[in-house]
């Protein structure tokens, strides 16, 4: 062994380099925000013209509780993240197990407005541009949504059975910045949906 | 001159390596590998296969074409064919090739042991691989379980209403954009991938105003993906969502529009040229300044003009729908936007020069090919601000003019730079040199094949010869022309056999290379070839650009002007 | 989950091989191949991805896989092919290095600004001696942006238009600024009579690239320009933007740092006496 490559200045002692799991979700979140800007785009561009009926303004009502739940969530697993840091395991799980009960009280919502719509307003995807465009518009949010909700479950089980602990405060902090992304998504397509396209 | 040793093994360690035996062990070794040179050889492997069986598919297009009113295949063949030529040459050849040298060049030259995430790389891979696999099935069951229809025949870029299912019923497109998805998913990994390692596995002082300027444009190339493979998979899945529940994005009989799609997919379309070409100018960045014995000229403009590049080949998608009619403002600022990028772009070529300029050129085979690439990519970005001005585009779009620019891109450039990167890199990743007999043999008859092609292909364009045509009447005057092509195709084939045979002989009875046979520079040229599974027993550190010449020259080194 | 820093001496942690991500892969493919073959091939695949789903969880949870590679003992020796040779003494230091000393980015960018401010004087004067308004010369460089305005009259480009106030500062200030910004960076490269370079020859020869253009980018402008005035109000850009910038300590550059001791600390020679030197890969 022997230290032929170390050429190097003196000065550069201190080496740090950003942390892969946080840079990784920069990634994912670029590309996932791509996508969701061009199902946006559509939306926008379809918002309209739909030959036939029903139209948002018809059938849409705003949902107010379920985005005050959704975007609450996002400071419950903030909170959820500092405990954990701090080695607060019960209010960590406290913390986890409200932002899983917010999600869900958001999907469940969802999946009661979907029904309204199907059975009630009779909206389907085929019924017109507005209903093709709606239903990928939230329906690609909402899987965003779910897919988030399994990765906090398992992290919410695995808290319960006692094995997490402050050593993985930083891959909880990655999911919770995928979190607060899908909020923030939502803000987005709930001004473009709910408001401007009514 | 300077030595450093590889660590010692000490007896007693849990010898926990496989050791090859049977064929089964290698398929369970290669299968189950998170080894980022395993996993950068099999996207190569790969893409050498695809880039085999697109080939032929080119060729039995140029036999179709070589005479008029051809009858040597159908027409519905011959839609088929320029359909997969196209995605294929594309999605399973230029994409994997060129992400399976990232995958083996860049934790190397970054002095890291494996990307930041290993397992992701390799389920990339395979999930691209299988993508591949399935677009091919469709030649062999293609009409499913279900019905009608065959490979997809809609084009590369797959116009709707066409690709809808009343005009397209079957399972044809959906082949297609199937395996398109799958090839997207892929993609996104890898450059998660390579974004990740670039910012966070980089050895003890690769500033990132040090790296490799392959590894730059990589990250660059990288960022681009995000951006604009994503609204591909977005559109795709909207297709799917048309195609599969009933919907109306691209139904122009419900009030969906064609328009839209033509934009969502140049939108990918044409920033993906830019994704294929950043390689090939990191080859270029990476074999000019060796072969010329000179440092780079211009490193922070290259760096500047790559990223220039990124950000300005957004804004020119509508260029390719100048015939569309979008109105004199839309054609007006996509023909400005179109000609910007030619700035960055020629401070590149300008940078090469200067680096050439004064140096001590060696002409080995990679640096023949360095060198056509230059020539041929002028070439092809000179057509491509001709094409840039609207009113030159309205009569020349989609005719064989516009075939043969942007071939002279993808071979004249990418591909020249291609086998270039692998004459350069061969003896790394081997132990043995290729041979250059053999080398030159191959270069100056691909580049007579190439130039006998693509030159006299603008031709018939400029005679009004459209592209995607069957065949044609022979009171067109294009029928010599078409020879000349045709035969030009011909040669490029023979050179391209001799490629392949002198990959694999000289993998046996090349000669041996030793670690840094080219005298080179960065970090890969100073661990053994081929390198061991963890690259380096101690990660290195390094002081300037050119870790290497430091190394070499302990008495002038670099690091003393950075 | 670190493998990167822990090179013990006789050993190399690696990842561990793993078939997941391929299976995975493959359940995912299988999953979208049902959707064009028969929903068996896609119930498979659902099984295929959850099972390789939890091979990979168990990969990296709670810790990292890992398998230990031993290192294998392998001299490398890295030789150059170049042959050195001896070198002329011409300077202390054999390699060029230029620039040693250069402006700072804003520098530039403040005398583009005190520039673009002066030039505003006698454009000014122009419009009001000439044609007895404030704003024609505001609406004559805004008009290169309106198609619309290139049949108007002079009655109509002496009077105030908010949209031509906007766009004359618009174009205003993107050039003073980037022309200020080309000065900080070629000030440094023209040392000596820094008023003739900067205040006079700069504004001609920016004149005239601009008189052989200026017919394709604003073809009204073009109509009515006065040279005579133009000129005038170039020379006043250059000689307070030039000034400006000249009146900013500069900077060294990194190249400073390669120089020897003794030119650093100003005790023998001086900075520009380090014209000479070599290519640096020369003695082939």
């Amino acid at each position: 062994m022997s230290t032929a490559m170390a050429i190097s200045n003196p000065t550069e002692d201190e080496w740090k380099q950003p942390s892969r799991g946080m840079v990784g979700m920069a990634c994912l979140i670029a590309a996932e925000s791509a996508i969701f800007v061009i199902f946006v785009v559509a939306y926008i561009f379809y918002t309209g013209k739909s030959l036939n009926g029903p139209t948002p303004r018809e059938v849409l009502e705003l949902p107010i509780f379920s985005t005050i739940c959704l975007l609450s969530s996002s400071i419950t697993v903030h909170f959820a993240v500092h405990d954990l840091r701090a080695s607060r395991i019960g209010r960590f799980i406290a913390w986890l197990a409200s932002t899983v009960l917010l999600g869900s009280i958001f999907i469940a919502s969802t999946a009661a407005e979907w029904y309204k719509l199907i059975y009630h307003d009779g909206l389907t995807i085929s019924t017109n541009l507005f209903g093709t465009t709606f239903y990928s518009l939230v329906g690609l949010h909402a899987s965003h949504v779910i897919a988030g909700l399994i990765m906090l479950g398992l992290a919410l089980i695995l808290a319960i059975l006692g094995k997490v602990n402050a050593h993985h405060a930083e891959r909880l902090e990655v999911l919770s910045v995928y979190w607060h992304f899908v909020d923030a998504v939502w803000v987005v397509v709930f001004t473009v949906v709910y408001v401007l396209g009514r | 001159m300077a030595t450093h040793t590889h660590a010692a093994a000490v007896a007693g360690l849990p010898q926990t390596m496989r050791r090859p035996g049977g064929i089964l062990d290698v398929v369970q070794d290669w299968v189950t590998t998170v080894d980022h040179k395993k996993i950068g050889l099999m996207y190569i492997g790969y893409a050498l296969i695809f880039l085999v069986v697109a080939g032929c598919e080119a060729l039995l297009m140029r036999i179709q074409l070589a005479v008029p009113n051809n009858q040597f295949i159908s027409p519905q063949a011959f839609n088929r064919l320029f359909t997969m030529h196209g995605t294929t040459m594309v999605f399973f050849v230029g994409m994997p090739i060129l992400f399976g040298f990232g995958n083996y060049l860049i934790p190397l030259m970054i002095g890291a042991r494996d990307m930041a995430f290993p397992r992701l790389n390799a389920f990339s891979f395979w999930v691209s691989a299988f993508g591949g696999v399935l677009l091919y099935f469709s030649y062999f069951a293609g009409s499913g379980l279900y019905g009608a229809g065959t490979a997809p025949d809609v084009g590369w870029f797959a116009y709707a209403p066409l690709t809808e299912r009343v005009f397209s019923p079957g399972h044809s497109t959906d082949y297609w954009t199937l395996s398109i998805l799958l090839s997207g998913i892929g993609s996104i990994g890898t450059a998660l991938n390579i974004v990740a390692t670039t910012l966070t596995m980089r050895c003890k002082g690769m500033k990132l105003s040090r790296m490799p300027l392959l590894v730059w444009l990589y990250l660059v190339t990288s960022c681009m993906v995000f951006v604009v493979v994503s609204p591909l998979t977005a559109a795709q899945i909207m297709l799917v969502i048309d195609r599969y529940l009933g919907g109306h994005f691209f139904d122009t009989q419900a009030g969906g529009s064609a328009v839209l799609w033509m934009h969502f997919f140049w939108i990918f379309g044409h920033p993906e040229v830019y994704i294929l070409v950043l390689p090939a100018f990191a080859f270029a960045n990476e074999i000019i300044p060796v072969f010329s014995r000179k440092a780079i000229f211009g490193y922070p403009a290259m760096v500047a003009a790559t990223v220039g590049i990124g950000f300005i080949s957004m804004g020119v998608w509508a260029h390719h729908m100048f015939t569309v009619g979008m109105g004199p403002d839309a054609n007006a600022f996509f023909t400005f936007s179109t000609m910007v990028v030619a700035v960055p772009t020629g401070i590149k070529i300008f940078n090469w020069l200067a680096t050439i300029w004064g140096g001590n050129i060696q002409f080995a085979t990679p640096m023949m090919f360095s060198l056509g690439f230059l020539f041929q990519f002028l070439i092809a970005g000179l057509t491509g601000v001709m094409l840039a001005a609207s009113p030159f585009d309205w009569q020349l779009g989609n005719s064989y003019f516009v075939v043969a620019h942007f071939h002279y891109v993808l071979v004249g450039a990418i591909l020249f730079m291609i086998f270039a990167a692998f004459y350069y890199w061969y003896p790394k990743i081997t132990g043995r040199m290729m041979s250059e007999t053999l080398g030159k043999w191959h270069f100056w008859l691909f580049v007579i094949g190439f130039h006998m092609t693509f030159d006299f292909m603008h031709i018939p364009g400029l005679l009004g010869m459209p592209r995607r045509i069957y065949t044609y009447e022979a009171d067109r005057g294009w029928g010599g022309w078409n020879m000349i092509v045709s035969i030009g195709a011909l040669v490029q084939t023979v050179a391209t056999l001799i490629f392949v045979y002198n990959l694999v002989r000289s993998y046996k009875k090349g000669e041996v290379a030793g670690p840094d046979p080219w005298d080179a520079w960065t970090l890969e040229w100073s661990t053994s070839s081929p390198p061991p599974s963890y690259n380096y027993a101690e990660l290195p550190t390094v002081g300037s650009r050119r870790p290497l010449w430091d190394l070499k020259h302990p008495d002038d080194p670099d690091s003393n002007f950075e | 989950m670190e493998h990167r820093n822990e090179a013990s001496h006789r050993a190399v942690h690696m990842p561990e091989p793993t078939a997941a991500p391929m299976v995975l892969a493959l359940g995912i493919s299988l999953i979208i191949t049902g959707m064009v073959t028969h929903v068996a091939v896609s119930i498979l695949g659902v099984v295929m991805s959850i099972g390789a789903t939890y091979k990979w969880f168990r990969a990296v949870l709670p810790e990292e896989a890992h398998e230990m590679v031993p290192v294998h003992d392998e001299p490398i020796v890295l030789v150059s092919s170049r042959k050195s040779i001896e070198k002329l003494p011409l300077s202390p230091v054999h390699r060029k290095m230029v620039p040693v000393e250069t402006f700072r980015f804003a520098t530039g960018l403040k005398g583009g600004i005190a520039g673009g401010i002066a030039m505003i004087v006698p454009a000014t004067v122009f419009s009001l001696l000439k044609f007895h308004s404030l704003w024609y010369a505001m609406n004559l460089m805004a008009a290169g942006g309106f198609v619309g305005w290139a049949h108007q009259s002079n009655a109509f480009l002496a009077e105030f238009h908010i949209e031509g106030l906007l766009a004359a500062l618009a174009i205003h200030t993107v050039t003073s600024l980037l022309v200020g910004s080309l000065y900080g960076a070629m000030l440094p490269m023209f040392p000596r009579w820094p008023i003739l370079t900067a205040g006079f020859l700069a504004p001609l020869m920016w004149t005239g690239l601009l008189a052989s253009v200026l017919n394709i980018v604003s073809p009204i402008l073009n109509e009515r320009i006065d040279w005579w005035w133009f000129i005038p109000s170039q020379i006043a850009f250059g000689l307070v933007a030039g000034y400006v910038v000249n009146l900013q300590a500069k900077v060294r550059t990194r190249q400073f740092q390669a120089l020897p001791f003794m030119l650093r600390a100003g005790v023998h020679g001086g900075i520009g006496d380090q014209e000479e030197g070599h290519r640096e890969d020369g003695g082939q």
